[in-house]
């Protein structure tokens, strides 16, 4: 069965066409890379996908793991293993990043009718993955993305999705802002959680990140659709082209 | 003249002799020209522009008994709930407004630090008193204040002498047991921190049970050159109690006030803040946390008056109302002319839990000189729906997401209380008093 099955898809934001007939499909274990110009809807799929309200569904289906996506309340897609890694992810003031971690995970657990792991066995499960993307302990008390810089604040939704092992893992520009080792770090994070059962789809301006991490499957989003679909080669030659020459495929 | 203070005027004079320091003159001067200056005005109502959005009328016509005594069967056991670790602390117990001499516990505070029944000081030694008897440099209240200043009955009188550092904090406890006949205590304290001296005190105010009760409280706070106090404030009593209160402090040259108020109880719950920054290098910051629901009504009334050039103010309250709550601040920040060198920040963040809740925000900013660095900024609005769409896509369901927010909004004022078992014991005391979801 795939994990994601995404049919004719059409979405409005504000009454705005953004998406526009979307087909996309992926299957267990592979990795999806979607490139695409600034504002043809990359965060908007991913938003949608997560279940953000404002992203309104006009036309089309989505599908996630055999079951209807588009009818589940954001927490319950969560609680199904569906992870959205933000491309702005929201300041929380007086809430910690351990405090957070502690409540996603614990709602996990009890979606999948599983005890609230202890105090201390989650403390080591967390230690592992923070000391991982080299965040350190006192990292762990301060409040959710105040004032983290824009490379702290994308290690730390790659820190949410290490400790909440989802199945379908969404990262929007995880990859933006980081400085060379942390996308090393982040790339090894990525690799690291990559097993049989769980799918990704990163979205990501530079074929960087995808020289570390060797996505099964390129796609440009451009007019609302994915225009073209490709392996490495596609986002190497984007990098050197740009998307001008893809005008003539888009219409 | 109101039915309530019909009754007090008639309590004051049928009682007057039996009131802590009458036979002393000044006090009992200061104690007879309160009750004048009030008779002249009446209690406060609506048509006073710092009342306007307070309804007085169950305060001034219920005739609340005054509590003179009596026998109140408590165990230190029962006050547990309410004391701050009871290792790390000193305190001082009043049980419906009367210091219990059995439930304090004054073991080992420092030599020459003095912390006694207010009631006995006046009694014992009144001239102590006698520089602080009438407001000091902010000129006389309407109304509460003064009922207060005339009818007096205890308190905690505290003196750090100067050089002394007070290394565990001071518990206040003032804790109301309601009878069938409503009562009021009218609690004054008077806080002296000696130069250089420095001090934690944790007044506050809780009933046991449920019943109503007024409480009329008033706290003098008088900071030497270089002293250094924080004063905490909780007010936590029963959904049923009317708690009016009013803080004056003055500080000197280089002194520093920390001044936290948290406030999750009380049916009606007014405080007032005067600080006056009277002396260079003096500074002070203020913290406050309102927490309302169902039909409470708060009431926040800040002035803040530099005096002196080079001195330095922060404000930062906070409220959090549900239901029909409604809230109300009044922040006045006051800079005369020919000062020089003046830093002064009033922030307030409010959350509106329901379309039903409202909140009356007036900063006010009194600013008569130019050489002063002020910033102010009030926020209303309700729950964030980024930070709620972010909390659901991690899992937490509206409710979880809901109070989570709540909890971030209120901690970022707790989280920095010192030391830990008061931090504790205040997040335990708001959530037990508070009424939100
Ligand atoms: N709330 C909104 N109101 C109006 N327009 C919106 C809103 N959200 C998104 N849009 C518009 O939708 C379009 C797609 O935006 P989206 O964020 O999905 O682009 P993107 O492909 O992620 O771009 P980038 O590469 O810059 O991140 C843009 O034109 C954007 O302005
Ligand atoms: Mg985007």
């Amino acid at each position: 069965m795939n994990i994601l099955e995404i049919s004719n898809l059409h979405v409005a934001v504000m009454d705005k066409p953004i998406l526009r007939g979307l087909e996309l499909e992926l299957k267990p274990g592979e990795v999806h890379a979607i490139m695409g110009p600034n504002g043809s809807g990359k965060s908007t799929l991913a938003n949608l996908l997560a279940g953000r309200e404002e992203c309104q569904v006009t036309a089309g289906s989505v599908f996630y793991q055999g079951e209807n996506l588009l009818v589940m309340a954001p927490e319950e897609r969560a609680g199904k293993g569906l992870f959205l890694g933000f491309q702005n992810p929201v300041e929380l003031p007086g809430i910690s990043n351990v405090r957070l971690l502690k409540e996603a995970f614990n709602a996990r657990q009890r979606h999948r009718g599983l005890p609230a792991m202890d105090a201390l066995a989650f403390r080591d499960h967390l230690d592992q993955r923070s000391k991982r993307l080299g965040l350190s302990g006192e990292w762990l008390l301060r409040p959710v993305n105040v004032g983290f810089s824009g490379g702290e604040k994308k290690r730390n939704e790659l820190l949410q999705m290490m400790v909440l092992e989802p199945r379908l893992a969404i990262l929007d520009e995880i990859d933006s802002g980081l400085d060379i080792d942390a996308l090393a770090l982040v790339a090894e994070g990525i690799n690291a959680m990559r097993d049989a059962q769980r799918s990704m789809l990163l979205i990501t301006h530079y074929p960087r990140l995808l020289d570390l991490v060797h996505p099964d499957h390129v796609h440009v989003l451009m007019e609302g659709r994915i225009i073209l679909s490709g392996g490495m080669a596609l986002a190497q030659d984007l990098e050197k082209q740009g998307y001008g020459w893809l005008e003539e495929v888009a219409t | 003249m109101s039915s309530a203070l019909h009754t007090y005027q008639r309590e004051f004079h049928d009682n007057s002799t039996h009131l802590p320091g009458w036979n002393a003159w000044q006090i009992r001067r200061s104690r007879q020209a309160a009750m004048q200056r009030v008779m002249q005005t009446d209690l406060p109502t609506q048509k006073l522009e710092n009342w306007k959005y307070t309804s007085t009328r169950r305060l001034s016509q219920t005739p609340y008994a005054l509590y003179t005594g009596g026998c109140v069967g408590l165990y230190l056991e029962d006050l547990d709930p309410f004391l701050v670790d009871r290792q790390a602390s000193h305190r001082l117990v009043f049980i419906n407004g009367l210091l219990s001499r059995r439930l304090s516990c004054l073991d080992d505070l420092p030599n020459a630090v003095q912390v006694a029944s207010m009631a006995r000081i006046a009694d014992e030694s009144p001239a102590m008193l006698s520089p602080w008897l009438e407001p000091v440099l902010t000129g006389h209240d309407q109304g509460f204040a003064e009922l207060n200043q005339a009818l007096w009955l205890d308190g905690a009188f505290v003196h750090i002498p100067a050089g002394v550092q007070l290394i565990k904090p001071l518990q206040l406890l003032f804790l109301t047991t309601p009878f069938q006949e409503p009562i009021v205590t009218f609690p004054w304290n008077l806080v002296i921190v000696g130069k250089s001296a420095q001090a934690l005190v944790i007044e506050s105010y809780l009933t046991l049970g449920q019943g109503a009760h007024f409480s009329n409280a008033r706290t003098t706070l008088v900071l030497e050159p270089q002293a250094r106090l924080e004063h905490l404030l909780l007010l936590g009593e029963s959904e049923l109690a009317w708690h009016v209160g009013s803080v004056q402090a003055t500080q000197k040259e280089g002194s520093r006030l920390d001044s936290r108020i948290f406030a999750a109880g009380g049916e009606l719950t007014r405080q007032e803040l005067q600080i006056t920054l009277a002396g260079a290098e003096a500074e002070c910051f203020q913290e406050g946390l309102f927490l309302a629901g169902r039909r409470q009504h708060m009431d926040l009334h800040s002035w803040l008056h530099h005096t002196c050039s080079n001195t330095r103010s922060r404000q930062l309250f906070k409220s959090v109302l549900d239901g029909h709550a409604r809230g109300v601040f009044n922040g006045v920040i006051r800079i005369p002319p020919d000062l020089q060198n003046i830093q002064a920040e009033q922030k307030t963040a409010n959350l509106l839990l329901t379309d039903t809740a409202e909140i009356d925000a007036k900063p006010q900013l009194e600013i008569h000189s130019d050489a002063v660095q002020c910033s102010h900024g009030a926020t209303v609005g309700g729950m964030n729906p980024e930070a709620m769409f972010y909390l659901q896509s991690r899992g937490l369901d509206v409710d979880a997401a809901r109070l989570l927010l709540i909890q971030g909004f209120a901690d970022e004022l707790l989280q920095t209380i010192k030391p830990a078992p008061v931090q504790e014991w205040l997040r335990q005391r708001l959530n037990q008093e508070r009424n939100l979801p």
